[in-house]
């Protein structure tokens, strides 16, 4: 066969060892070859140099730990200030819409006073389990305050647990910049200028202190002590945020904060006729776990009882699947 | 054994087979990109589009005759606002190398209009190309050895690659065309 | 007198042999192999459904999840079909990264595949662990300019995400001061090994009209003895710069796959040195700055773009409809094609052959099943 587009100096025909068998001289060889690697492996040094072909290669893994290179992405993560307690995020939903499996959720903050949308996000939740780290949102965010984390031991036997909202994604910037120190500092000029802005826009507490009010405190930041170095010790403070706090029910919790969560968006949209469907089913199950833990709680459950008379069906569901979540994020 | 422009194939075709190439495609001879909106589905026509019998008479002149004999894709398109679904044939010279040779095939959609012959018997290199476009268009080959499913189960009804196939729901079943 | 009969065994589709969930349905007469069905659909993501829902941009993470060993190779066939859609104009330094990225999967693509396939000859893990070991150490450097080891997410419209730097050149350089080792030490390992010629010789021929036949490409292809070879056939990036030959088989059994292989990681080695003399200073820019990556719309048209992937022809096949996501999305996949000359490559060997035969096909049911 002519191959006319090929040069005859372009194509070589490998060598075949079209020899008859031998006495094992073939095998002979290649086990000096292993035997010459071998002793190496046994008396030379341990190197990551990459040019080595011989030694010990190997890593004991939960005792030692390579260093993560900066640009490494595993989970995303939302930033806060130090200083402030106050967002980055001002729910601009870029994340959202460029987030190839769509799994990241967030409701927009409102003015109590006036109704007005506030440059920060009410409700930020993002489904870990079906995140599939292409860290797209950390790319396309314009406020950089969603980034990707180097923690990758998220395993857990709890899966509704991998549906994470602020509690888990919140993290200080000065964690950040151990993780990544220069990918922050070429931003950290226009972040936090952009921030300064934001803040200017935010009445009283909105976008901010999201995790520690939930958890009464501090925990957030103690948790997120840094472990990107090469070697923390075994079993140290990994850098995630309290979980730990979330009970038995988080199945239910789980269905009840997606509920509430397409709720608010049917409600965002005006409730067509195509999203009732979903919400009356969803009304129910909203409703047998709003109960389970109004019965066990020793407060009030007023919230429920106020919800008005005259209200139609649907609205009533949605409301009630929001409150559902809000006591589930409370912990009750 | 020479190298085609794009396009080529065409005016050779007229001349040297005049009887396979579709005549309902004539008349529109040109790259219509401009004339389809946003949102429209596009036809483009600089190649030669055959008719469907006469695509394995097709396959074995360009093979022969300009030495295109490495049928590299098979695609399937559903076009669903003009009605048809469209079979693209890339093949290769493996000789002289340089860009594919397109077949075009525009066939209806409905199961009476959906054949096309098969590849395989020549080109055993199409036989899974050909389950695949089975198994999501619908687009049945008489001659081939063993037309099944190759992706979903057997027991699926519809093809769900088609356009007008639902998207969202389980009730996949209540598709039309099989 | 004694009787035989034929008889039908499942091979998959959990199976280790299967490399992933493939199902071989195949019917064997005593240890001879008389038939054999692939079984697909065991890992079917519905992967060109979901181009034809996301944006161009939103499906380049799942272009990694098609061949994953892969990835970059998948990310710039990808990236080159929506270039040539949209007419975007790649920088020279981003097409060299790019090169750079492909020459390097291979080497590690092959480096594992000869690796799985001698274990699947019974070489157990010997030869698999020191592919893997260089592997490793490729896929820490594509952790550090891309995020992460498999799932790259590398290149964008127009370039790539990230720029190579020192860090990347120095340990590059590095790494090839180990690679011509590492192909003396496989090569001496076992190509002359007893075990290996008598497992490899004269198994699973395929021959050379009968591979065009079949549609075959990559290595499969070049072992049966035609040089066809997409980066000199049709050349895209920047290799028609480089100085490199194609190796092919004249047989086209097990042994002669198994050579050009380890030959095209010599020709990957020597594409990467030419590569990082040529590489333009970082002033042309990494990515092209013009193209709205995230709101990136084709003008209504088709393309049809394919590299010279590890394992074959990887293509795409892309029409538009002049919105933000593609109208008709189809994957080219080389390990796909490939298989179907496995069944004729099997008959008449037997059976304890044909995980071998397999093995020397090289196949990802990522890219199988999609």
């Amino acid at each position: 066969m002519t191959l006319s587009h090929l040069a005859t100096e372009d194509v070589f025909v490998v060598e075949r060892n079209d020899a008859d068998f031998r006495a094992g001289q073939g095998m002979t060889k290649g086990l000096g070859i292993v035997f010459r690697k071998f002793r190496k492996a046994l008396f030379g040094k341990p190197n990551s140099d990459r040019a080595d072909t011989e030694g010990q290669f190997n890593v004991q893994y939960p005792e030692e730990r390579l260093a993560m290179p900066e640009a490494y992405r595993n989970m995303p993560i939302l930033l806060y200030d130090d200083a402030t307690g106050h967002e980055l995020c001002t729910s601009c939903f870029q994340c959202e819409r460029i987030c190839p499996p769509q799994v990241i959720h967030i409701t927009q903050a409102k003015d109590p006073a006036t109704g007005k949308p506030v440059p920060a996000a009410a409700k930020f939740v993002l489904e870990y389990d079906t995140c599939m780290s292409c860290g797209y949102c950390a790319e396309v965010c314009p406020f950089d305050a969603i980034k990707m984390d180097h923690d990758f031991e998220l395993s857990t036997a709890n899966h509704p647990e991998l549906d994470v909202d602020y509690n888990r994604l919140l993290r200080p910037v000065s964690y950040y910049e151990t993780i990544a120190p220069t990918m922050w500092s070429d931003v950290k000029e226009q972040a936090m200028k952009k921030l300064q802005n934001n803040i200017k826009r935010r009445p009283g507490d909105i976008g901010r202190d999201h995790g520690q009010k939930i958890k009464g405190g501090a925990p957030v930041a103690a948790a997120a002590t840094p472990a990107a170095g090469a070697a923390p010790a075994a079993g140290a403070a990994k850098p995630r945020g309290p979980v730990a706090a979330i009970g038995k029910n988080m199945s239910e919790d789980k269905t009840a904060k997606l509920l509430a969560i397409r709720a608010a968006n049917a409600a965002k949209r005006g409730g067509g006729a195509a999203d009732a469907a979903p919400v009356a089913q969803a009304a129910p199950v909203a409703e047998a776990v709003a109960a389970a833990p109004a019965a066990a709680s020793a407060a009030p459950t007023g919230p429920v009882a106020a919800i008005g008379q005259n209200m139609s069906e649907d609205k009533r569901a949605k409301l009630e699947a929001i409150r559902a979540a809000k006591r589930a994020e409370r912990g009750e | 054994m020479a190298l085609l422009a794009r396009g080529e194939l065409r005016s050779i075709l007229q001349t040297e087979l005049p009887n396979v190439l579709d005549s309902r495609w004539d008349t529109q001879a040109t790259d219509q990109a401009e004339a389809h909106g946003e949102g429209q589905t596009v036809l483009l026509d600089f190649d030669a589009v055959v008719k469907a019998e006469a695509i394995v008479e097709v396959a074995h002149f360009v093979r022969d005759k300009f030495g295109y004999d490495l049928l590299s894709n098979i695609t399937a398109v559903d076009y669903l606002n003009h009605g048809i679904i469209e079979l693209v044939y890339q093949f290769y010279n493996a000789a002289e190398a340089g860009p594919d040779l397109r077949v075009r095939v525009r066939i209806g959609r409905s199961p009476e209009e959906c054949i096309v012959p098969s590849l395989t018997p020549t080109w055993p290199g199409a036989d899974l190309q050909e389950r695949e476009a089975y198994d999501m268009y619908g687009v049945v080959f008489p001659g081939h050895p063993n037309l099944a499913r190759i992706y979903m189960w057997d027991e699926f009804k519809g093809f769900p690659m088609r356009k007008d196939f639902p998207k969202t729901g389980d009730k996949y079943t209540h598709v039309t065309g099989e | 007198m004694l009787k035989t009969e034929e008889l039908q065994i499942n091979i998959g589709p959990q199976h280790p042999s299967t490399h992933g969930v493939f199902r071989m349905l195949v019917t064997v007469d005593g240890e001879t192999l008389v038939d054999l069905k692939p079984v697909f659909g065991y890992l079917h993501r519905n992967h060109e459904q979901l181009g034809e829902v996301n944006t161009y941009l939103q499906n380049m993470p799942f272009t990694d999840r098609l061949d994953y060993f892969n990835s970059m190779v998948n990310n710039h066939a990808y990236a080159r079909t929506i270039e040539t859609l949209a007419g975007v104009e790649v920088p020279e330094r981003a097409q060299y990264i790019r090169v750079i990225m492909d020459e390097l999967s291979r080497i590690l693509n092959h480096a594992t595949a000869m690796g799985f396939m001698l274990g699947d000859m019974g070489a157990w893990q010997t030869a698999l662990l020191w592919g893997m070991r260089e592997r490793e150490k490729i896929l820490d450097m594509f952790e550090y300019v891309s995020g992460a080891r498999m799932m790259c997410n590398y290149c964008r419209f127009g370039g790539v995400v990230r720029d190579i730097d020192d860090w990347f050149i120095t340990e590059l350089k590095k790494l090839m001061q180990g690679l011509p080792h590492y192909f003396d030490d496989f090569e001496g390992l076992l190509l002359n090994s007893e075990i290996l010629l008598a497992r490899a010789r004269n198994i699973g021929v395929l021959p050379k009209d009968l591979a065009l036949a079949y549609s075959v490409t990559g290595p499969v292809l070049r072992g049966s003895g035609v040089a066809y070879d997409i980066r000199k056939a049709e050349p895209y990036a920047v290799y028609d710069r480089f100085k490199f030959k194609v190796p092919v088989g004249t047989v086209g059994d097990v042994y002669d796959r198994f050579l050009v292989r380890i030959a095209e990681m010599r020709e990957s080695y020597k594409i990467l040195e030419q590569a990082l003399e040529q590489l333009p200073d970082a002033t042309g820019g990494f990515i092209n700055p013009k193209v709205k990556q995230q709101s990136l719309k084709a003008p209504a048209g088709e393309a049809y773009a394919r590299v010279e992937s590890p394992k074959g022809e990887l293509g795409f096949y892309v029409v538009s409809d002049g919105t933000g996501s593609a109208y008709r999305y189809k994957v080219r996949a080389p390990s796909f094609i490939n298989l179907s000359a496995l069944a004729d490559m099997c008959k008449g060997y037997t059976i304890a052959d044909v995980v071998v035969i397999l093995g020397s096909i090289d196949i990802v049911m990522g890219e199988v099943d999609r």
